[in-house]
């Protein structure tokens, strides 16, 4: 672990640190955190770290912002690899 | 207590004989039982290391065990990201483990 900072999102290795000094020095949303930190991009789609990163946006930014919408479940709901959507068969 | 398995289980008893089924994994041959899935059959031999992190090359193995969390993601024969945790091992399977990738783009890194 980088210095044993408490990991939130495994996946991409965005410790708690990292995602309060990006929530509260940009006062972004959500979905504004998730695209600076990467934080619930990784391959398991947040499964691990969406609520977290919900929950530090709505402590961090208490006057939780109005367009603050929480964040989604992206396509495709389980990761597939590109070979499945149409790899050429050399037979 | 064999290597691994828990051969005798004070409640679910003794383990039943299987079928051993031979597959390689990182090129070196071990020895799994049929059903067992990749994970199981590694643990069993003591390889707790599936994959390292894409990125940071952090040693990552098991993690939810149930197919959720894609950390035990290994790659079998040309196939990719299959989880070890849910695919069960075939006779003559070639298991690799994931590998460091180069980040050619990160600032500071030159290849």
């Amino acid at each position: 672990m980088r210095d044993h900072k408490t990991i939130i999102c495994r996946c991409e290795e965005v410790s708690l640190e990292d995602l309060v000094r990006t929530a509260e020095s940009y006062r972004c949303s959500s979905r504004e955190l998730k695209l600076r930190t990467r934080a619930g991009m990784g391959q398991c789609g947040g499964r691990t770290c969406r609520a977290l990163v919900d929950s530090i946006t709505q402590k961090c930014t208490n006057d939780s912002t109005p367009h603050d919408i929480p964040l989604g479940y992206q396509a495709p709901i389980r990761p597939i690899t590109f070979s499945i959507m149409g790899e050429k068969k050399d037979e | 207590m064999s290597k691994g398995r828990i051969i005798d289980h004070p409640i679910l008893g003794r383990l039943d004989e299987r079928e051993e089924v031979h597959f390689t994994f990182d090129e070196n041959k071990l020895i799994g039982y049929e059903g067992e899935t990749i994970a199981a059959a590694l643990l069993a031999n003591g390889e707790r290391v599936l994959r390292c992190h894409e990125e940071t090359g952090k040693l990552r193995g098991i993690y939810c065990n149930i197919g959720h969390c894609m950390e035990c993601r290994v790659n079998v024969g040309n196939q990719k990201s299959v989880r070890a945790c849910l695919t069960v091992i075939q006779e003559g399977m070639e298991v690799k483990s994931g590998r460091k990738l180069p980040t050619p783009f990160k600032k500071g890194e030159t290849q």
